[in-house]
């Protein structure tokens, strides 16, 4: 290759500033757009490139591929699908594909799963199927990223158990006997998951002169951002076309590797830099303050053990203020207040965030209501959040429940009430309640018509609430002999689009209830094409069997898309880590309850290891509390480390005594912090 | 007011022509909306999956897959036949020139990006440049429809400002010409010549539709299309309480059939990367 740069450098060092400007010059030389290939670890990383390219200062002409692999995986597979299908061993190559959602993937996998759960095999683990699925197709995803066979799983999952006395290793072989059926179902009915359309794109595609042929003729120069982030098979793919290219630039964010715990291999990744001819490493970042680089050090070297202490000359005190409470509302009080009095101070909502280890349903809710009152706007994102827990799409799914009285299932008055409420436009709670009280009866075949109630309720409820739920109650007793001709995207749709998006009812206008039913359909769309692509003679039945897998937690449990709503001028309320992956630099930072321990603990997922499951971890090595306790303290240094490096002014620190659990808080952040105001002394702590 | 990174293409200028309020809810809001837009829905969807599927038959043949192996997987009728009127299209398939199959451009039209994706360009370097343009309509619109479409003037005009690097220079409108080709019609094809003056009346047209959108405010409702015959199809009809019912799928004539080209096949930009 003529030419290759290795660009690394902390979080605002202005690298992908400097791979703009390297695409420019690139085109300013003559090469076309469309020969220039974008590589990011994922999407919302691509989206300063995707910026930088619709500007007015870029030049007329084709467009830069801007893609991750999964989606370049993707896309080669869905055109070049009828050289490969066969060689890969599907059973009808004839056939196109189906690609696999998450959702999808976990409705054939649980097939397998439910019929291995009933044989007790996984009784020791207490784990529910729907998270066993999960936890399943993660291995299968590791397995194709770090490109092991299925069998490795299990092997390193065992020799990482070591001697302890347990029934983990046939639980581990027994999840991988699922994850090969899951497969071999796959290959007989073109079904492509994530972790198959890695394995195909790698071991097939790539390998297929057509293919070949296109890539090499199509895209002379690479771009390849955040290589940190990447898995390792992302290191294979950049190895195979290395030598066809005519430019490679790879970017690396130093002590990044948030992704580590999906199975990105930010060590594995920095060998890149062996690949290039000219190496630059910035140390420098653009964006902090003096204070915050000293306090990045200070992380640095608290957690890092080997790193030196950093010098004194500037106190890494002054950006952040550390605020004690006794109870969570108190924090919550607090951080309330200072967002109010810097957006007096005429700070934009958006330069703040308010970051969380993980962002319980009850403490989002009520952070947005308090700054929902204190009129300001905030927008949030909890990616554990599933659609069907929104109140829209519980409504919507009582409703399909009371459509279908023949399925025997009972929705609880409660959520009947709940609904009314919701759809129907002039009826607060209380009115909903006696409604519902009145005119429901589970296991009555439909509800109960408002002409029949007693005048004097009639008249509680409103007449104005009656006429609309007469209304609601005859459009499904009127769905009821169309039911089989109706799939359950389409029940959806027109419920929403004929009655609870008109005037009058709850959705109208309502453009978050907007965005929910949308995904709820999408959900139930991608169900109904994946696994019947010619049609039912009947579809109530299919219909039963998505309400039946949504009420099992399978489906529909995918979140809003929210990642375009952080452009929003807006408070934005996050988990840190998916605050970190946006890659998003702002004013002001809210660290909650940092003496907590969630801040350096990882999921409990007994069937799957995310450090084990890696390509560069030893196959004959235990996992020991040790190698636990080693790791999460590099997680939590990379972890603060790019909290810091994405703050521009201060960070607001809030320690509760006792958590939203109610137990008492010291985990090792605050300790950190403790040893940081020792060291300094005038660390500014806020009076409560 | 549009999120940043908005490019105009002619679906979207296509919904400002025939509805502000459907381009503001569109592009400027974002808002989906899950109403159906056509009925018999399942017959609907049918024929928009069918022409996905001709698209992709076609890219896959113009990228070199041979057409007997492509061929072996059609399993529809409709789609057999629309292939193999494809592939008596001699105009296509004689054409000298270097073949860009589904390939987007994109030009600054006064400061904002205007953008344009087209099934196929050929390519003879310096002489002339083809665009075809694949329709699977139902029926066969005149050519006085194809003509009043935006896409006819959109395409022309963006090749003309940004295919510069596939022309290997400047590229004059007399060398542009567009072919619209309907898949249940393969013999007659409808072509379009392109001329100086029509690329300078394109421009000035364009750009009159974007200084007006830039004169809207995002705090007010944006004007609703006189033509409430559009409103059966369209899917925000009950936001603007304008019908609770779809509009039938067997009645969706030509002018309407718009809608059928906003399918949108899935980008990378859709793609779901590992994530439990």
């Amino acid at each position: 290759m003529p030419e290759s740069w290795f660009l690394e450098g902390p979080a605002g060092a202005g690298k992908t500033t400097y791979a703009i400007q390297y695409c420019h010059d690139l085109v300013r030389n003559d090469v076309s757009p469309e020969a220039i290939l974008v590589m990011v670890p994922q999407r919302a990383l691509g989206r300063p490139y995707q910026l930088a390219f619709t500007g007015s200062d870029w030049p007329n002409g084709t467009q830069i591929d801007i893609v991750t692999l999964g989606g370049l995986a993707r896309r080669g597979l869905e055109m070049f699908w009828p050289l490969i299908a066969d060689k890969a061993g599907f059973a009808h190559p004839e056939w196109e594909p189906a690609f696999l959602t998450i959702e999808t993937s976990q409705y054939f996998m649980a097939r397998f799963v439910n019929s291995a759960v009933k044989t007790g095999i996984f009784d020791s683990i207490n784990v529910p199927p729907f998270r066993i699925m999960g936890q399943l197709l993660d291995n299968m995803s590791k397995a194709a990223v770090n490109g092991f066979l299925l069998d490795e799983v299990a092997d390193r999952l065992i020799t990482a158990w070591g001697d302890r006395h347990s029934s983990r290793p046939s639980v581990y072989r027994a999840g991988v006997d699922i994850a090969q059926h899951f497969r071999e179902y796959c290959l007989q009915n073109n079904l492509l998951d994530f972790s198959l359309q890695i394995e195909l794109f790698m071991n097939h595609l790539l390998s297929e002169p057509v293919y070949r042929n296109f890539f090499a003729s199509r895209y002379g120069h690479l771009i390849a951002d955040n290589i940190e982030e990447y898995f390792p098979v992302a290191d294979d793919f950049i190895r195979d076309v290395w030598q066809e290219l005519d430019s490679a630039l790879l970017i690396y964010d130093t002590d990044g590797g948030y992704r580590v715990f999906l199975g990105a291999d930010p060590g594995g990744m920095h060998v890149l830099r062996n690949l290039c001819d000219h190496i630059e490493i910035i140390t420098e970042t653009r964006v902090i303050s003096p204070e915050a680089a000293a306090l990045v050090s200070e992380f640095d070297h608290l957690l890092a053990l080997n790193s030196l202490p950093p010098l004194l000359e500037v106190n890494p005190g002054e950006i952040i203020t550390i605020a004690s409470h006794k109870f969570y509302p108190d924090m919550i009080e607090w951080v309330v207040a200072r967002i109010v009095e810097l957006i007096a101070q005429g700070i934009p909502p958006g330069e703040i965030v308010i970051l969380a280890p993980y962002l319980g349903d009850s403490l989002r809710f009520v952070l947005m209501s308090r700054l929902e009152e204190a009129g300001i706007a905030a927008v949030s994102h909890r990616p554990s959040r599933a659609v069907r827990d929104e109140p829209a799409a519980r409504a919507a799914l009582t409703l399909l429940a009371l459509a279908h009285p023949a399925w025997e299932y009972h929705p609880p008055a409660a959520d009947v009430a709940d609904a009314l409420h919701q759809v129907i436009d002039d009826l607060d709670p209380v009115r909903a309640w006696l409604l519902a009280q009145i005119v429901y009866r589970p296991g009555r075949d439909e509800l109960g018509s408002f002409d029949g109630i007693r005048a004097g309720a009639q008249e509680r409820i409103t007449y104005r609430a009656g006429e609309k739920y007469e209304r609601l109650r005859e459009w499904l007793i009127r769905y009821r002999s169309e039911a089989d001709e109706v799939p359950p995207d389409h029940f959806f749709s027109r419920l929403f689009g004929e009655l609870l998006s008109q005037p009058g009812y709850g959705f109208h206008a309502d453009f978050e209830a907007g965005r929910v039913v949308a995904q709820l359909v999408e959900s139930a769309r991608k169900f109904r094409r994946t696994l019947y692509p010619d049609g039912v003679d009947q579809w109530d039945a299919v219909t039963h069997e998505y309400f039946t897998l949504v009420q099992d937690g399978v489906l529909a449990a995918l979140h809003v898309p929210s990642w375009q709503q952080q452009e929003e001028d807006a408070v934005f309320l996050a988990p840190a880590y998916t605050f970190l992956m946006r890659n998003r630099w702002v004013d002001y930072q809210f660290w909650l309850d940092v003496g907590s321990n969630q801040w350096w603990e990882r999921l409990e997922q007994p069937l799957t290891h995310p450090y084990v499951l890696a390509r560069n971890y030893p196959l004959d090595q235990v996992w020991t509390d040790d190698l636990e306790f080693r790791y999460r303290r590099d997680a939590l240094r990379r972890l603060l480390m790019g909290l810091v490096r994405r703050c521009r002014k201060h960070i607001f620190m809030s320690i509760t005594s006792l958590g939203e659990q109610g137990y008492e808080q010291r985990g090792p952040l605050l300790h950190l912090l403790q040893q940081i105001v020792q060291r300094y002394g005038d660390v500014q702590e806020a009076a409560e | 007011m549009l999120p940043s990174g908005f490019q105009y293409s002619q679906s979207s200028m296509q919904d400002y022509v025939d509805c502000p309020r459907r381009f503001q809810l569109r592009y400027v809001e974002s808002q989906p909306w899950p109403a159906v837009q056509a009925e018999p829905f399942l017959e609907y969807e049918r024929h928009i999956e069918r022409g996905a599927t001709f698209h992709r038959l076609v890219e896959r043949h113009q990228l070199g897959i041979p057409a007997d192996v492509l061929e072996s997987g059609i399993q529809d009728n409709d789609l057999k036949a629309w292939w193999r009127g494809y592939l008596g299209f001699d105009d296509v398939h004689n054409m000298d020139g270097k073949r860009y199959p589904e390939l987007t451009l994109s030009a600054d039209l006064d400061g904002s990006r205007l953008t344009a994706t087209f099934d196929l360009l050929v390519v003879l370097p310096g002489q002339r440049i083809v665009i075809f343009d694949w329709k699977t309509y139902r029926g066969r619109p005149s050519k006085r429809v194809f003509a009043s479409r935006l896409q006819t003037r959109v395409y022309p005009l963006v090749l003309c400002a940004a295919g510069a690097g596939l022309f290997g220079g400047p590229v004059n409108p007399v060398q542009v010409s567009m072919v619209y080709w309907v898949a249940s019609y393969p013999n007659e094809p409808i072509e379009f010549e392109y001329s100086e003056e029509k690329g300078a009346t394109d421009r000035d047209y364009l750009q009159s539709i974007i200084k007006d959108i830039d004169r809207h405010q995002n705090n007010t409702i944006w004007l609703l299309t006189s033509d409430m015959s559009r409103c059966k199809y369209c899917e925000y009809r009950s936001l603007c309480g304008r019908g609770d019912a779809a509009g039938q799928f067997a009645e969706l004539d030509n002018n309407h059939d718009n809608i059928i080209d906003s399918i949108v096949i899935p980008s990378l930009e859709d793609v779901e990367e590992v994530g439990f």
